[in-house]
């Protein structure tokens, strides 16, 4: 599955899109995946910061990934640097946080960036697919 | 020892009153304490000074004939010590009894009862910085299982319906393991008698409660236990103890990261527990300081200061010692020795 874009096929499935899920926790990448896949997203993983810069430096995904899911207490690069070297180097890629800790601040600091939602786990897999599909539409805006 | 400032005691009685005495003033540098007397052999107290290696004796004449005591304390209660002791001390010697050993006896009471408080306020207060730690650690799960349930409303494929069903019943488990540990670090220590501790099991659920309080990302972890290193104390004052020393080294290490090495040892009669950072280490003018209360190096607010000294105050109670050996930039060693449990405990009865 090399070739493909935005509303494009994959596997003969319909795909709406490439996210990439950042998460330190197996379980959550695995849960997001499963959330995201019915709603017929390719899913991405990786595991910090420092893996998500390699992804989205590699190959097609640097013109591929439509939307980045962080979480933001990770090892190596965290959530919060990690966000501020995609927001300055990938701003056309739209990013959702996905936090276990509530927390106000950090929440504002991000939007202001340019975060485009700030999500609290646990997130119903409704709740998370909107967010997802408000962002691709940012995404497409960002194309045209 | 032998310095002509001390002020040399030997304590009579060793009930509940001369227990309490010998474990509070053998803390104290300038008191040396001779020896101490009572016709039960099996008094705590006796048991107590044989732990503290303090001379211990069931004859009253012998002890208070011993050279050089400066001050007698009476804690037997009995009127008649008071006339013996009167008339047959040294002319030398001071005697405390009656209603003055009585009030201090209550006013050392009154200590042990302040310190305690102490102890919980200043567990109390660190279990805010857990806020953080305890949320990632409670949705995630939370999330995990959220998740699965929402696809097993609709999954069709029963070996995916039971796996994950398994997965969501392991997510529960874990989730209610955190709030185990956390209740049962809160609650107030326990004023039960000295039990036997495993060490090692108390430094790892020690390292499970610190996770909340510090982030251990850029930290690699090395345990070092020797099998079978057990002490005799309050396992809550314990756990509390290995929390502050595990959460202060990982403190050290916060900004670069570093190494955390555990390490437990079983030799000559001791147990030796080290707990060593590769992190900034303590400046040597400031390393006499740091049991000191109200000594910190924390920004107002994120510490109380209380935290090594509530720290040394556990481990002198349990009969252990603490020593810290820090280099600027290299990192720090706190070492706590005690007596090992085994061979001190049941022994030290006959």
């Amino acid at each position: 599955m090399s070739e493909f874009k935005s509303g494009f096929f994959v596997g003969g499935e319909a795909c709406e899109g490439r996210v990439l899920v950042v998460d330190d926790e197996p379980d959550i990448r695995k849960v997001v995946k499963m959330t995201l896949k019915k709603a017929g997203y390719d899913v991405l993983e990786a595991e910090n910061g420092e893996q998500a810069i390699e992804t989205i430096n590699s190959g097609e995904n640097r013109l591929m990934l439509d939307v980045m899911i962080c979480d933001i207490r990770m090892p190596k690069v965290n959530g919060a640097e990690a966000i501020a070297y995609f927001r300055s180097n990938y701003p056309h890629v739209p990013l959702i946080v996905l936090t276990g800790f509530p927390d106000t601040d950090m929440a504002t600091s991000f939007l202001r960036q340019g975060v485009v939602d700030y999500l609290v786990k646990p997130v119903e897999g409704e709740k998370l697919r909107s967010a997802v599909a408000r962002a691709m539409e940012q995404r497409e805006l960002a194309r045209l | 020892m032998g310095s002509s400032n001390h002020t040399t005691i030997a304590i009579l009685g060793a009930g509940r009153g001369g227990r309490a005495l010998l474990d509070l003033l053998h803390q104290i540098p300038s008191i040396q304490i001779v020896g101490i007397a009572d016709r039960d052999p099996d008094a705590p107290g006796l048991q107590r000074a044989r732990e503290l290696r303090i001379p211990d004796t069931t004859n009253v004449p012998d002890l208070i004939g011993t050279q050089g005591i400066s001050l007698i304390m009476d804690v037997t209660g009995d009127p008649a010590m008071e006339a013996y002791l009167h008339a047959h001390k040294s002319p030398s010697t001071d005697i405390l009894s009656g209603s003055a050993s009585r009030m201090l006896w209550e006013l050392v009471q009154h200590e042990s009862k302040l310190a305690t408080e102490l102890l919980q306020a200043e567990k109390l207060a660190g279990i805010g910085s857990f806020a953080s730690g305890i949320a990632h650690d409670i949705n995630n799960p939370l999330q995990l299982i959220l998740g699965l349930a929402e696809n097993l409303a609709e999954e069709r494929d029963l070996a995916a319906v039971h796996e994950q069903a398994q997965d969501i019943i392991e997510a529960v488990k874990r989730t209610s393991a955190i709030c185990r540990d956390l209740t049962r670090y809160s609650r107030r220590a326990s004023p039960h008698e000295d039990v036997l501790v495993s060490v090692n099991g108390k430094l790892d659920e020690a390292l499970r409660i610190a996770r909340y309080a510090s982030s251990f990302h850029a930290i690699e972890m090395i345990k070092q236990y020797q099998p079978g290193a057990a002490i005799k104390g309050n396992p809550d004052e314990l756990l509390h103890a290995f929390v502050n020393l595990i959460t202060n080294a990982v403190h050290a290490m916060e900004l670069v990261g570093g190494t955390l090495t555990l390490e437990t040892r079983v030799l000559h009669g001791q147990v030796d527990i080290r707990i060593s950072d590769t992190g900034c280490g303590i400046a040597p003018e400031k390393i006499h300081e740091i049991f000191e209360p109200f000594f910190t190096t924390k920004a107002p607010g994120k510490g109380t200061g209380l935290g090594l000294y509530n720290v040394k105050a556990i481990v002198n109670k349990m009969h252990g010692t603490i020593a810290v050996d820090s280099t600027i930039d290299k990192g720090t060693t706190f070492i706590l020795t005690f007596p090992n449990a085994e061979q001190s405990g049941e022994g030290s009865l006959s």
